[in-house]
């Protein structure tokens, strides 16, 4: 049976730079979809405020 | 056998036969059976065994702890048989007086004189510490005692477990305290018994003890764990749980060791000092940190121990962390200080390499809290120059492959970039070509062994990621993307050579570049995707290595925005692929969600043209909404994957609704319109959508009424959603839910009034 593995992080930060990459670009993706579609929603709005 | 048998009911014989063997001689028997029962308890969950058979594993499995039992290997193996068997124990602890019972074996056997079987003892109250935080109230005084008794006087594989104890129930009151804060009601399922808070006294100086007994030259071994560093990790997780109360207990340690001969008692004093700078409020450390901070840079400069200046400059990169930054009322790097700090940080990472990792560290942090200033200029100016020069120099050092170095410096070199200003654009569109010339040397040594091949890949990512940093900040203004983009035909040939490797890591950091790319590119992007496209179609492949195929689809959600309707000839390969994903069981659940983001971003782009991908996604969307609808009794993990998996969801008819918007064929969507309200009414009713999934949910209605129009006029004014729902909607304190419920009234106002 395996030993339980007490190491921890030691004088490490607690997040990489590179799950700060992966976290940044889905952020930046999830900013551009919501762009995408306020863009398409307020070009209706305008639309609709028109009729 | 037994783990594959016992779920489907095949051996019942098998608990009963082992456990006759319990009271047998020879003892060899009886340990083998002990070890089988924990083999057993390791293997199969919990529920596959009745309750009257886990009573009976639990006593045989005591019965052989007990210390009656004359035979250590088999007291050993009854105590790992308990260790495996603890989570079958739940009704046992909930009994007082089996409790009383496990309990009190447990902790006679960290007494025994057998080294193996304290340990595992210990291992025991490890895994009872978090798995029944909230039943060790009366044990917790004897537990004290034990535990300090072997962290003072035992070998190092018990201490180091007795140690663990105490970080385990730091972590339990962590999260408990930190349920509490979320939660204005304070309500949490379990209580926190502030156990570390009444230990604080007698536990603080037994861990500051440890930290004197440094091993030589720990910091240079990666698989280095030891006493010192455990108890100095556990008194960073008493900073993190009892906050300011920690602070008068480790001063005077501070203060009585740090400036003596000994490098031990320096680097214990500093080690302590850095392991309190998170939890603690500001203004208690405040005064502290600014005696502390020139002390510090002495230290980094002039001590005479690599241990020394190793800690030193991992405390002034938690200085920088935690104590640096907007949010904080006085600053502690002024002007008057700023030009010492840098000059000792660009200094030091001369150092020996482990010293120069935790200096680019402590530079990652004093950028990082430079995040916020304003975009003309920062404090950090006039040194971004010599900054990114002494970075990239430490990137090329003979030995930069030792202590994480040449990560560490790639990695604060993306922090520089990220925070720089724009006064500082031209020194970083500078840096583009360089790193584009390492990345393009990567690949110049041809026949490599397998050890360099795994350095050369690693070394593409760091550079792929680098690459991905400058891409996104300086697309981020229209005169620095035009600057670099005079480079994107070069890094993108050089990004799918990255793909020709065969590591998941530097696929993933060239396909994060590839995707910040085409969001800068747009419409440009569009020359790339004839070769690009096998690549895309590869990642979304790759279950095996599933951050890629997640990464790959959001890449794809890039792509659509990027080219809108040119994605067109790429659909049907994409969706093909996209929709096999969601079929498979080998891929990891959390991609799903954002296949279904994918579909909406698909939609949007190519608008009507999605109407021959309605057949396979609609069912798909219909089936995983009626999943999702209920998360009764599922545990926190679960509840906040199924409010992802519903976003993704709503997403994805958002766009698709978006997407046929004026369309001739939004007759097509007629059919589905009826089980979207119920989705989103049956949401509304269950009451567990977090504030991402509301501002979604109501935004997919405005959708629905702004393309269906007049045609579903009747159905919405049928439903609850444009009732109580919008209402709610329209009263929420959140802006973004504000914004799209005003969208929704303002759609189905239309669509009702024909």
């Amino acid at each position: 049976m395996a030993p339980h593995d007490l190491r921890r992080q030691y004088k490490r930060p607690a997040i990489s730079d590179q799950q700060r990459r992966r976290e940044l670009s889905l952020r930046r993706q999830e900013q551009n979809r919501r762009e995408a579609q306020l863009q398409a929603r307020r070009l209706a709005s305008t639309l609709l405020s028109l009729e | 056998v037994a783990s594959i048998e016992l779920p489907h009911k095949q051996w019942p014989e098998l608990v009963e036969a082992l456990l006759s063997n319990t009271n047998q001689l020879p003892t060899h028997t009886r340990q083998a059976t002990l070890e089988t029962l924990g083999y057993i308890c390791e293997e199969v969950s919990p529920d596959v065994i009745d309750q009257d058979q886990v009573n009976k594993i639990l006593t045989a499995v005591v019965q052989g702890m007990n210390a009656s039992e004359s035979n250590n290997d088999v007291r050993l193996a009854a105590t790992i048989a308990l260790y495996n068997a603890l989570s079958f124990a739940q009704a046992n602890f909930s009994n007082d007086m089996e409790r009383d019972y496990i309990m009190r074996v447990v902790c006679e056997s960290t007494l025994s004189p057998e080294l193996r079987i304290r340990q595992a003892a210990f291992e025991c109250l490890v895994a009872i510490s978090s798995t029944y935080y909230e039943k060790l109230a009366p044990y917790i005084q004897d537990i004290f005692n034990i535990t300090a008794k072997a962290i003072k006087e035992d070998e190092e594989p018990v201490a180091l477990q007795a140690v663990e104890f105490w970080s385990s129930i730091c972590d339990e009151e962590i999260d408990i305290l930190e349920e509490y804060g979320g939660d204005f009601t304070g309500d949490s399922d379990i209580p926190c018994f502030y156990f570390v808070k009444q230990a604080l006294p007698a536990l603080v100086p037994l861990l500051l003890e440890t930290l004197l007994k440094q091993e030589e030259d720990q910091d240079q071994d990666e698989g280095a764990w030891n006493i010192a560093m455990a108890g100095g990790t556990c008194l960073g997780l008493v900073a993190r749980t009892v906050g300011d109360d920690v602070v008068p207990l480790v001063m005077p340690f501070i203060e009585e060791n740090i400036t003596k001969p000994d490098w031990r008692q320096r680097e214990a004093a500093t080690y302590a000092f850095g392991s309190i700078l998170e939890g603690p409020s500001p203004d208690k450390l405040m005064p502290l940190v600014n005696v502390a901070l020139n002390f510090m840079l002495n230290a980094l400069m002039n001590d005479p121990n690599n241990n020394v200046k190793d800690t030193t400059a991992w405390t002034l990169g938690r200085i920088f962390e935690f104590m640096h930054g907007s949010t904080l009322e006085t600053p502690i790097i002024t002007q008057a200080n700023c030009q010492q700090i840098m000059t000792v940080l660009l200094q030091s990472m001369n150092d020996v390499p482990n010293v120069a990792e935790k200096a680019c560290g402590a530079l990652y942090f004093l950028a990082q809290g430079y995040e916020d200033v304003e975009q003309s200029s920062s404090p950090l100016t006039p040194f971004i120059h010599d900054t990114i020069q002494a970075l990239l120099n430490v990137t090329h050092r003979a030995d930069a492959g030792e202590s994480r170095l040449r990560t560490a410096a790639y990695e604060t070199l993306n922090e520089v970039v990220r925070c720089s200003t724009d006064d500082t654009a031209p020194i970083v569109i500078q840096l583009v070509p360089a790193i584009v010339r390492e990345l393009d040397q990567t690949f110049a040594a041809q026949s490599v062994s397998s050890e360099e091949r795994e350095k050369r890949n690693e070394l593409q990512g760091l550079l792929c990621g680098c690459l991905q940093v400058m891409i996104q900040k300086l697309g981020s203004s229209e005169p620095t993307k035009s600057h670099f983009l005079q480079y994107a035909d070069q890094m993108m040939t050089l990004f799918l050579r990255v793909f020709g490797s065969k590591s998941a890591t530097a696929h993933e950091e060239a396909m994060l570049a590839i995707g910040a790319l085409a969001y800068c590119a747009g419409s440009d992007f569009a020359k790339y995707m004839q070769e690009f496209y096998k690549y895309l179609e590869m990642g979304l492949q790759d279950f095996e290595d599933y951050q890629v195929c997640a990464i790959t689809v959001g890449v794809v959600g890039d792509i659509c925005r990027a080219l809108e309707g040119n994605i067109l000839p790429y659909c049907d390969g994409i969706m093909t692929q996209l929709l096999k994903n969601l079929s498979s069981n080998q891929l990891h659940r959390s991609v799903k969600p954002p296949i279904f983001s994918c579909f909406g971003d698909i939609a949007l782009a190519i608008g009507e043209n999605f109407e021959k991908y309605m057949v396979y996604a609609m069912p798909m969307l219909q089936g995983a909404a009626e999943l999702s609808v209920h998360t009764s009794s599922a545990d926190d993990d679960m509840i906040e994957y199924t409010n992802t998996l519903r976003n993704g969801i709503l997403e994805a008819y958002s766009g698709i609704f978006q997407g046929f918007k004026g369309s001739a064929k939004i007759q097509l969507l007629m059919p589905f319109a009826p089980h979207v309200l119920q989705f989103l009414d049956s949401l509304f009713l269950e009451k567990d959508m977090d504030d991402v999934v509301t501002k979604t949910a109501i935004g997919v209605l405005g959708d629905l009424a702004d393309t269906l129009g007049s045609n579903a006029g009747i159905l919405i004014q049928q439903s609850l959603s444009s009732k109580d729902f919008l209402n709610d909607c329209l009263s929420s304190d959140d802006h973004l839910i504000k914004e799209s419920a005003e969208w929704a009234k303002l759609a189905i106002s239309r669509a009702i009034s024909f």
